[in-house]
């Protein structure tokens, strides 16, 4: 068996199309990324080296801590509605008693399927200082209006919240795949031992989507940390780059200021930043992965 | 009984909750349908929310004379198709060798093309059109869908390995021992059970190539015979002002194609879900 | 099972076969197109040596050239359409492609010369010329603005404009001295029994008036950096002629006292809701619907905007002389305008193997877009005298501004005319904090200081 899919032709023919177009088309040019940071690269003219200037400069940048909160906020915030709403519509989708639950998993999808421009100009609409939600306020408590979007430090939760709203869908379809792939006899077993659905669900789903949810941290989380196009068409990053992260700060260097090099030092730092993330998430996940092997075996001797 | 009624009340409350969730979700297709009818004036101070009327038909007009649209569909499909299909196809055997075969590296190799889902399109923008004009693939569709497949790639991988892992170690143990060799094992038994995830997989990976704006313009943007839908905003956004009503337009026609496309596989990641359960049962 | 696989099968060819359609057609298409034009290029350049209108129309070879430039309002389409009508029957034999400009901060353009498919023409901001003078990528027109006549067109006080800093000529520009205009409803002011606000007292007292009537004193477009920039600068010009200019240029430190009163000023006046609560957020379009539809009095915006307002507000509309501290410095900075000339226009890549005619044409492309300008946009601020005469009479606010027009003494810049890209940066977003109301005056000053370090 170890030689059967250990075979190492197939391994080679198995990874190679994904490996050649990913060294060609993204891991060279990260490796450039990497490499014209130390630079006063323009974008044009022949670079020259500068050491560590542009990270020195981006370290002290008052906008690069301003960023760094914001990214963080992002994330959780984006996590924690996502997972959350995606884990409870996925069950309720599942469940074969509810009533249109085919409409309903159509619906919960559809924002993925807009473009970010719609959906951003749909709650520009909606969060304007005369918008849709103040006029809404107003009728039941004139002085909670809001400046949604023009807040220096409230800004970049609604700005999450518009991510998350559209994004949620995309987590929810993973996991009710997720779901689906579970064999039907474990809940049954679950349902004979007299555990109500809620239960089950606590008990087999979460723990065997274990993967799933890996993922969907990993995108919830790092897809905060580079979050730029949200920024760029509720806030333009404003009032004064308060809702600036490090993808906009690279934007803002390297096309307004043609300072490409520090630009790409403030990419580096957000790639380096997302590894962390990605590695911190495997090492978390590395006991689960271990007790779900042990978890299989146990089910195994008992059936 | 009156723990029950309780509960039952909290259930309604609950259905109710998701039904008017899933109308919140539906609004922005209404919406913008209805912006797509409007003039500025009505989009931003007389009528930002309400029914269109007179209905403003023209901005379909405008939107239809100002570019190609056929051709410009026509592209974007080409485009996205070959994304997904190219995608789709690397990610499923790399995440197959990286999860379930037994080789030294594996972890390296999978954490190593998990690096591409961090880098964002702006920062790599430059390097990666260098790369494209090096293979001598200017002015052709794979200037676009190789720096497509390969800004997807990590993702897909990542989603792959997830559904891998959760299938049990005996399906292949069963296949060796009937003599089936490693692709014929990958190809018929192992390929069918990831189907839910190559749907939604799919779907998303489509998405992203059919809205994809920032390197369509950088790459094709010169060539008018290339040029695909999203660029078809350019042309109602002045250096002041813009046509928000004609963009509107092009953007329901953008979105209707993309739209009816998971129409049609939501139907199939039903039957292929519940074939995926048979299979493993 | 087997019929599953067999669908499969048959996708994954179907697949196949499509991209390998696609890709051994779209390259056959696109040679298709290139050959020819190589061709003609290499004849044409030979032929263009001789440098004369007539030499070009001479050869039967058609040209193609790309220009990257705005086409997508009014202001932006008329001229440009017009400019391809009279090109074709000067240069019959030339073809433009147009490539639309996108409104990205230059990340197109400057992505197309990194990776050296700039086009034949395009539309430089000051920022790009500066930035592709290091590199080589963008042509020296002083010959042919010598030989076009371009030179001896250009209205005197444009003079500086088409000159860059280092003396070269590397844009033609087709806008002349523009102005920041301070836009108000005169019909509103008359219901609610206002003046035209001289000092800042009176802009208090309209901005109390408006207020208790519910409507926005001044919408102003703070989306946009340039209008926050703007709004700060004609603030500034009150307490010293050099506005931010001064700043740029690194004449004058944003720490004197002229810069930090105006802050102080500027801070007041939001504190005291001059602008809408979501300045901040809010975009163009908004902004001036806001103004036209009558929900908001006033509006700060360039005298481009004549035209359409004129159109919606007809004699509802005007424009007044920027408020001040007291009545002497009110007479005293009707002479003092925030805005002024940019060098941007249109400018020629060097590489482009037609880059003679491209300059050629670019230079009429100029001149057409000056003559649409005056001719179908009542702007007669443009860069070059044509000799074109307006379609009709000016709209009243032209007239004025015509006659206001010689006793200006000082201009400032828009952002986009100036030259220290971090200055640009900063006061761009800096004024937006101001504008907020969430950055203290001290903020504003500080920040751009350390800037500037």
């Amino acid at each position: 068996m170890k030689k059967y899919m250990g075979n190492k032709l197939a391994i080679l023919l198995f990874i190679l199309p994904a490996l050649a177009i990913f060294i060609t088309f993204d891991f060279i040019p990260i490796i450039q990324v990497f490499a014209y940071s130390f630079t006063d690269w323009n974008g044009l003219t022949i670079p020259n080296f500068t050491g560590l200037k542009n990270y020195i400069d981006l370290f002290t940048d008052r906008v690069f801590f301003t960023s760094n909160r914001n990214q963080i906020i992002f994330a959780v915030v984006i996590t924690v509605y996502q997972m959350l709403f995606a884990t409870v519509f996925a069950i309720t989708i599942s469940d074969k008693k509810m009533k249109g639950r085919k409409f309903l998993r159509v619906a919960y999808f559809i924002p993925v399927i807009l473009s970010v421009t719609v959906v951003c100009q749909l709650w520009s609409a909606i969060l304007a200082g005369d918008g849709l939600l103040n006029k809404v306020v107003q009728l039941w408590n004139g002085d909670f209006k809001q400046n949604w979007l023009g807040d220096r430090y409230k800004a970049i939760y609604v700005i999450a919240f518009v991510n998350a709203w559209q994004w949620m869908g995309y987590q929810f379809a993973l996991i009710v795949a997720g779901i689906k792939s579970i064999p039907s006899d474990y809940y049954e077993a679950a349902r004979i031992d007299g555990c109500s659905n809620v239960r089950a669900h606590m008990k087999i789903t979460i723990p065997l989507l274990a993967e799933t949810y890996k993922f969907c941290l990993i995108i919830s989380l790092t897809g905060g940390i580079k979050a730029f196009t949200e920024m760029n068409i509720l806030t333009g990053g404003g009032p004064n780059k308060s809702t600036y992260t490090l993808t906009y700060m690279m934007y803002n260097a390297a096309f307004k200021k043609s300072n490409y090099g520090y630009g790409l030092s403030a990419a580096s730092v957000m790639v380096i930043e997302c590894m962390l993330v990605m590695l911190v998430i495997n090492f978390i996940f590395r006991d689960r992965d271990q007790k779900k092997e042990e978890e299989k075996a146990r089910r195994k001797r008992n059936a | 009984m009156r723990k029950d009624s309780n509960n039952k009340a909290l259930h309604y409350i609950f259905v109710a909750f998701c039904w008017i969730y899933a109308a919140f979700s539906l609004y922005p297709l209404i919406w913008m349908l209805f912006y797509s009818f409007k003039t500025n004036q009505e989009i931003f101070v007389t009528n930002p929310f309400g029914f269109p009327w007179p209905l403003h038909y023209e901005n379909y007009i405008t939107a239809w004379t100002k570019y190609d649209v056929p051709l410009y569909f026509m592209n974007s499909l080409i485009v996205s198709i070959g994304t997904v299909a190219i995608t789709i196809f690397a990610a499923l055997l790399f995440s197959y060798a990286t999860s379930r075969m037994v080789w030294k590296l594996k972890t390296f190799t999978r954490l190593f093309l998990g690096l591409g889902m961090f880098i964002p399109v702006q920062a790599i923008m430059i390097p990666v059109v260098k790369v494209v004009q090096k293979f001598n693939l200017m002015g052709t569709r794979w200037s676009l869908i190789f720096p497509y497949i390969a800004i997807n790639l990590a993702f897909a991988c990542m989603v792959y390995y997830g559904f891998f892992k959760g299938i049990p170690m005996e399906l292949e143990e069963a296949a060796c021992m009937d003599g089936a060799n490693i692709y014929q094992t990958f190809f018929m038994i192992i390929e069918p059970l990831v189907r839910p995830a190559t749907v939604t997989l799919i779907i998303y990976i489509f998405l992203n190539a059919w809205n994809e704006f920032i390197l369509a313009n950088v790459v094709v943007g010169s060539i008018p015979e290339l040029k695909t839908l999203p660029l078809g905003v350019l042309f109602f956004q002045g250096e002041f002002t813009t046509d928000w009503g004609g963009m509107g337009a092009t953007m329901v026609i953008a979105s209707f194609p993309a739209i009816i496309v998971y129409s049609i596989f939501s139907e199939q990641v039903e039957s292929a879900m519940t074939i995926g359960g048979a299979v493993k049962g | 099972m087997k019929k599953k696989i067999l669908s499969t099968l048959v996708c994954l060819t179907v697949a196949a076969t499509t991209i390998i359609g696609c890709g051994s057609q779209a390259p056959a298409a696109n040679t298709d197109t290139v050959a020819p034009e190589t061709q003609t290029e290499t004849t044409e350049t030979k032929t263009e040596e001789k440098a004369a209108d007539t030499t070009a129309e001479a050869s039967g070879d058609k040209v193609t050239l790309s220009i990257y430039t705005q086409y997508a309002d009014d202001d932006t389409k008329v001229p440009y359409d017009y400019a391809v009508e009279k090109l074709a029957e000067a240069y019959p034999n030339v073809e433009l492609n147009l490539i639309v400009q996108a409104q990205d901060d230059g990340q197109t353009l400057k992505t197309l010369a990194a990776t050296g498919q700039l086009p034949d023409i395009y539309q430089a901001s000051t920022d790009i010329i500066n930035t592709f003078r290091e590199s080589n990528q963008i042509m020296v027109l002083n010959d042919v603005a010598q030989s076009t006549g371009f030179l001896d067109k250009l209205y005197d006080a444009n003079k500086d404009l088409a000159y860059a800093e280092d003396g070269n000529i590397y844009a033609f520009p087709f806008s002349g001295q523009e102005y920041v205009l301070w836009y108000y409803n005169k019909a509103l002011f008359a219901e609610n029994n206002l003046e035209v606000p001289e000092t800042y007292d009176d802009l208090l007292n309209c901005i109390e008036v408006f207020k208790s009537k519910g409507i926005t004193p001044l919408a102003l477009f703070g989306q946009e950096g340039w209008n926050t920039a703007a709004a700060y600068d004609v603030i500034a010009t009150r307490y010293t002629a050099g506005g931010i200019k001064a700043l740029d240029e690194g004449s004058a430190s944003i720490t004197d006292e002229a810069y930090v009163n105006a802050a102080k000023k500027m801070e007041e006046l939001v504190a005291a809701g001059l602008y809408q609560d979501d300045a901040t957020t809010t975009n163009y379009d908004q902004a001036s619907e806001k103004f036209l539809s009558g929900e908001a009095a006033m509006f700060i915006n360039g005298q481009w905007y004549i035209e359409d307002a004129t159109k919606a507000l007809g004699e509802d509309v005007d424009w007044m002389f920027y408020p001040a501290e007291d009545a002497a410095s009110y007479e005293a900075g009707k002479a003092v305008f925030s805005g002024g000339g940019s060098s941007s226009g249109f400018a020629v890549n060097p590489d482009s193997e037609n880059a003679e005619l491209a300059a050629e044409v670019a230079e009429f492309i100029t001149e057409k877009y000056c003559e649409a300008k005056v001719m179908y946009r009542h702007n007669p601020l443009v860069a070059l005298n044509t000799g074109a005469q307006s379609d009709s009479e000016l709209p009243a606010m032209m007239q004025k501004l015509s006659d206001t027009l010689p006793s200006v003494t000082a201009t400032t810049k828009f952002t986009w005319g100036l030259t220290n890209s971090t200055f640009n940066d900063a006061i761009q977003s800096e004024s937006q904090g101001l504008v907020s109301g969430q950055f203290t005056a001290e903020e504003f000053i500080q920040d751009i200081e350390d800037t500037m370090e």
